[in-house]
Order: C-alpha cells, then sequence, then structure tokens
C-alpha cells in the first residue's frame, strides 16, 4: 500500500531543479525502491534547500508512513503524532540547510529527527506517565513486540524491510526489548535495568550484543542486495 | 579504549544509550580515533534508518499535508 503511495508520488514531473536520480553504489541500509528516473532522496533534499516546495511534498509522500510509524511507536497516541509528524516535516523544510550528504543520508537525517522529536514530545507533553503505565504493561504481556510475523502487507513491502525485519526477530527477545526500550522510548542503560529489573551490566551487555548483530546483518544486507 | 571498543561504544552512542562516565571515555576515544571513529559513526547511524524501516508504516490523514503545504507557502510568502 505504502509502495503504491510512492509510486503515485514518483510518477509526478519532478521540477527542473530536483535533478534525476543517478545510479549510486548501494547504501547499508536501502530506503524503498523507486521508479527508474524518480529523484533521489538526496535531489529532493537539494530541492528542498533550494526553497523548492514540490520537493518537500514529493519526500513526505515517500516517508511520512515510516516517520509516523516511527513517532507512533514512541508516543502512542494518533492524534499527537499527526501534530508532531506536521511540524516534524516543517522543521525538515526549516532545517534541511543544515542537512549535509557527507554526514549520512537524508532518510536517516529524517528518521533522528523525527525520534529526537518524539522522545522530546513525549517528555515534554507529560504523557510520559501514562506512557510508563503502558509500557509496563506491553512490557509485561508483549516483550517482544518490536516486529511482529510477517502479515499480507508485510510481503509486498520491500525485500530491504522484510530482511531488516528478520534481522531483528532473529535476536533474542532480551536483546530487542533493550534496543526497542532505548531506541524508541529514549531509556538509558539504568532507566532499562530498573524498567525490565535486569543487573545495568546485563543490560549493557544486551545493547551491544543486539546492535552489533544488527550492524554486521546490515552489512550482508548490503551484500545481498 | 581500543577500536572495536570504541566501535560497541559507537552504536550505543548513536541511539544515545551511552551513560554519563561513558560519553566522556568515549569522547576522549573519538578524538584518539579521528577521521576513522568519525567514519564509524556515521556508518552506525544507519541502525536509525534500519530501526525506521522496520516498522510497519502508518497512515496519515491527507489533512496533515494540506496543512504542511499550506505552512510552507505561507512562510516562502513571508
Amino acid at each position: 500500500m505504502e509502495r503504491t503511495k510512492l509510486i503515485a508520488s514518483t510518477r509526478r514531473k519532478p521540477k527542473k531543479r530536483v535533478r534525476l536520480a543517478k545510479s549510486r553504489a548501494r547504501p547499508l541500509t536501502a530506503a524503498p525502491q523507486l521508479e527508474p528516473g524518480a529523484p533521489s532522496d538526496l535531489d529532493l533534499m537539494q530541492g528542498i534547500q533550494a526553497g523548492d516546495s514540490e520537493a518537500l511534498s514529493q519526500l513526505y509522500d515517500r516517508y511520512n508512513g515510516i516517520l509516523k510509524a516511527l513517532i507512533l511507536r514512541v508516543i502512542h497516541n494518533e492524534a499527537e503524532a499527526d501534530d508532531l509528524l506536521q511540524e516534524i516535516f516543517m522543521e525538515i523544510w526549516n532545517q534541511a540547510k543544515n542537512f549535509s550528504a557527507q554526514k549520512g543520508k537524508p532518510l536517516g537525517w529524517m528518521v533522528t529527527l523525527a525520534r529526537r522529536r518524539a522522545i522530546d514530545g513525549l517528555r515534554k507533553k507529560q504523557a510520559y506517565q501514562r506512557a510508563e503505565e503502558r509500557l509496563k504493561n506491553e512490557t509485561e504481556q508483549q516483550p517482544d513486540a518490536w516486529v511482529h510475523n510477517a502479515t499480507e502487507e508485510e510481503i509486498v513491502l520491500s525485500d530491504t524491510r522484510s530482511l531488516i525485519r528478520k534481522v531483528i526477530r532473529g535476536l533474542p527477545p532480551p536483546q530487542q526489548q533493550a534496543i526497542d526500550l532505548a531506541f524508541f522510548k529514549g531509556m538509558s542503560q539504568r532507566e532499562i535495568a530498573a524498567k525490565t529489573n535486569t543487573p545495568l551490566g546485563t543490560v549493557k551487555t544486551r545493547l551491544e550484543l543486539g546492535l552489533k548483530k544488527i550492524y554486521d546483518g546490515l552489512k550482508e544486507l548490503k551484500d545481498e542486495l | 579504549m581500543n577500536f572495536s571498543k570504541f566501535q560497541n561504544q559507537a552504536r550505543l552512542y548513536v541511539i544515545g544509550a551511552l551513560e554519563a562516565e561513558e560519553l566522556e571515555e568515549f569522547e576522549k576515544a573519538r578524538t584518539k580515533f579521528g577521521k576513522k571513529g568519525e567514519e564509524f559513526i556515521t556508518k552506525c547511524y544507519a541502525l536509525h534508518e534500519a530501526f525506521a524501516l522496520s516498522l510497519r508504516p502508518a497512515k496519515s490523514s491527507a489533512a496533515i499535508k494540506e496543512r504542511l503545504m499550506a505552512m510552507v507557502r505561507e512562510k516562502k510568502e513571508s
């Protein structure tokens, strides 16, 4: 479904200042595959830096689903997630000048920005207590609910996403849980230790091992694609 | 800190999971490893993308995009 939206968005005729995509070396993780001739993420970021609102429109169509999923994973509130999504894309528009391709890819930059805003939002709106309560329930009832078993919807997703999920699903549930709490909830090692009633050293080991496995899995994924 | 430990710490750093005392040690090692260290940290940010791509995309209403583009138009005109 997301792919359909993506294809529809990339069929629009890009404005002149948005250059066509060039073939490039495959990055460590691949964004959803684009139609031939569609502007790359970098082209769109350069368009935004030049003040082209159509480039922002295309970037929104391409990634709003992914960024909203990330925000929802942090704050668990549909209305707040929509508000934050809008604020984040506005920040992308305002802060695009700070993006440097030498420091990473556009999606990574956007995800970093979105995650920070979502975690800030979680704390600022004093929803933390409520989220903690929900998190406590999730932790007790469904500790490995980060990635789910493949559904019909997932099957039509790109191979890249499926493979990333496979790498994460391959981790022992305690490692998944530690990374989930650190990345999506912004928790420190000590907070994770307290939340999961686990020794601090064990939390650290789980994070280190889990992140290394994912990192190594991504390197292998790059080789496979 | 050797480079292998630096790599482990870098992966924790990019997800904001280093404790304050570890962060201090990490920053020293970062200076020590220079360009090699910075390149590795940059690579670690791919984890952010991977975590986002691991989630099932969520739908948002068309009104969000309309509001966003209206704000952008307004900003451009001001």
